[in-house]
C-alpha cells in the first residue's frame, strides 16, 4: 500500500494556517476549517431557507421546517414541554454533528475529513452537554440534585453498594456518549477505506482482478450504511442530551 | 343556480342533460385523483412503522457502548484508587483491592445502563398518543 492511503491517513490533521496565540498552538487545522465550514453551511441554509417565511413553504423552507419539527418532538416526547428552553442547545448539537457526519462521506481524495471521529470534538461535546446537566440541576434543585443517585424503592441497607453503581452510572454518561459517536465515525470510515483499497489490490493482481467487482459492491453498500449511521448517530447525541437533560429538568427518577 | 328571472326558456338555470353528464364525469375523475394522490392507510402505516424501527434502531445502537462505559469508568476509578488516591494520600496499600471492587460495580454499572435502555426500548416514546415504539410482552411483566 503507497504512502498516504492507509486506512488511517484521512484521519491525519494537518495545519493549515499556523497560529501561535500565548504560547500555545491555535493553528487553523483541517478539523478547525471543517466545523467552520459546517457553521457556515448551517448559517446559510437556515438564513436563507427561512428568509422568505411564506405560508405555503418553498422546498428549502420546509427543509428546516422538518428539521425543527423533528428535533421538537424528539425534545418534547424526551423532556417534555418544560424542555423546549433546551431546544436551541439540542437542535445546535444535533445540526452540528450531523453536518459534519456528511461531511466525512463526501469522498474527495486527501481532503475529506471526519470531524466527528476524533474522541478530542466528540469529548468537547460531551463534556459541554453533561456540565450543562450538572449546573443547570444544581441551579434547579440545589443539593437535591444529587437526589438522583439515590434509587427509590430499594432498603436503606443496600445504599452503600447502589449509590456508587449510581455514581458510576452517571460518570459513564459523557463517555458512552462520546466513545459512540467517534467509535461508529471512526471504525465505519476505516472499513470503507480497507473495502476500496481491496478493488486496487485485486485489480493489480492478474487473474484475480475478476473478483475486483465483489469489494466494490461491498464498498457501494457500506456507503450508504454509513450514511444511514452518519445520520443514525447524530440522532442518537441529540436524544441523549434530551434524556440526560431530562434528569437535570425533572430531578430525581 | 336559481333561474335568473327571465323565465323564457324552460331551461333556463338548469343544465343541459349532456352538460350535466360531461359534469358527473369530471367530478368522478377528481375523485379517482385525489383518491391517488392522498396516502393510503398502507403508507401511513409503513411511515408510522418505519419511524419506529428508526427510533428501536437508534437504541439498539446505544446498547454496546452503555455497558463498556461502565465497567471503563468503574475499572479507572478503582485503578486510581489504589494508585493515587489511597497509597498518596492515605497512606494505604490497597492494591489490587479497590480495582476489584470498583471492576465489579462498573460492570453493575454498565448491567444496569443497559437495562434502563433497554427498558426504554421496551415501553417506547413517553408520548402516549404514539404508544409504544415495540409492544410490550403479553404477561406485562416490566
Amino acid at each position: 500500500m503507497a504512502a498516504g492511503h492507509g486506512p488511517i491517513e484521512q484521519f491525519e490533521i494537518k495545519e493549515l494556517v499556523p497560529i501561535e496565540l500565548f504560547g500555545i498552538n491555535a493553528s487553523l487545522t483541517n478539523s478547525g476549517a471543517y466545523m467552520i465550514a459546517a457553521l457556515g453551511l448551517i448559517f446559510g441554509f437556515l438564513y436563507f431557507s427561512t428568509g422568505g417565511r411564506s405560508l405555503v413553504p418553498t422546498r428549502l423552507q420546509s427543509i428546516s421546517e422538518i428539521l425543527y419539527e423533528f428535533v421538537a418532538t424528539t425534545v418534547r416526547e424526551n423532556i417534555g414541554t418544560k424542555g423546549m428552553q433546551f431546544f436551541p442547545l439540542v437542535f445546535s448539537l444535533f445540526i452540528f454533528v450531523l453536518v459534519l457526519n456528511l461531511f466525512g462521506m463526501i469522498p474527495i481524495p486527501g481532503v475529506t475529513f471526519t470531524v466527528t471521529s476524533h474522541i478530542a470534538v466528540t469529548a468537547s461535546l460531551a463534556i459541554l452537554v453533561i456540565s450543562i446537566v450538572i449546573l443547570y440541576g444544581l441551579y434547579k434543585h440545589g443539593l437535591g440534585f444529587f437526589g438522583i443517585f439515590v434509587p427509590s424503592g430499594v432498603p436503606i441497607a443496600l445504599y452503600p453498594l447502589l449509590i456508587p453503581i449510581e455514581i458510576i452510572s452517571f460518570i459513564s454518561r459523557p463517555i458512552s456518549l462520546s466513545v459512540r459517536l467517534f467509535a461508529n465515525m471512526l471504525a465505519g470510515h476505516i472499513a470503507l477505506k480497507i473495502f476500496a483499497s481491496f478493488i486496487g489490490l485485486l485489480l493489480g493482481a492478474g487473474v484475480w482482478a475478476i473478483l475486483a467487482p465483489l469489494p466494490l459492491l461491498l464498498t457501494i453498500a457500506l456507503t450508504a450504511l454509513e450514511v444511514l449511521v452518519a445520520v443514525l448517530q447524530a440522532y442518537v447525541f441529540a436524544v441523549l442530551t434530551c434524556i440526560y437533560l431530562s434528569d437535570a429538568v425533572h430531578g430525581s427518577h | 343556480m336559481s333561474p335568473a328571472g327571465k323565465g323564457s326558456d324552460q331551461n333556463d338555470g338548469e343544465i343541459s342533460p349532456e352538460d350535466r353528464a360531461e359534469f358527473k364525469k369530471r367530478s368522478a375523475e377528481l375523485g379517482r385523483k385525489l383518491e391517488a394522490a392522498r396516502p393510503g392507510e398502507d403508507e401511513v402505516a409503513k411511515s408510522a412503522k418505519e419511524t419506529a424501527n428508526r427510533e428501536v434502531l437508534g437504541r439498539v445502537l446505544r446498547l454496546s457502548t452503555e455497558l463498556i462505559g461502565g465497567i471503563l469508568v468503574g475499572t479507572a476509578l478503582g485503578w486510581w484508587l489504589d494508585t493515587y488516591l489511597m497509597p498518596q494520600v492515605f497512606g494505604a496499600k490497597t492494591w489490587p483491592l479497590m480495582f476489584i471492587v470498583f471492576f465489579l460495580l462498573g460492570s453493575a454499572a454498565g448491567m444496569l445502563n443497559v437495562i434502563r435502555s433497554g427498558m426504554k426500548m421496551k415501553t417506547g416514546p413517553s408520548d402516549p398518543s404514539k404508544g409504544p415504539a415495540v409492544r410490550d410482552d403479553e404477561d406485562g411483566d416490566i
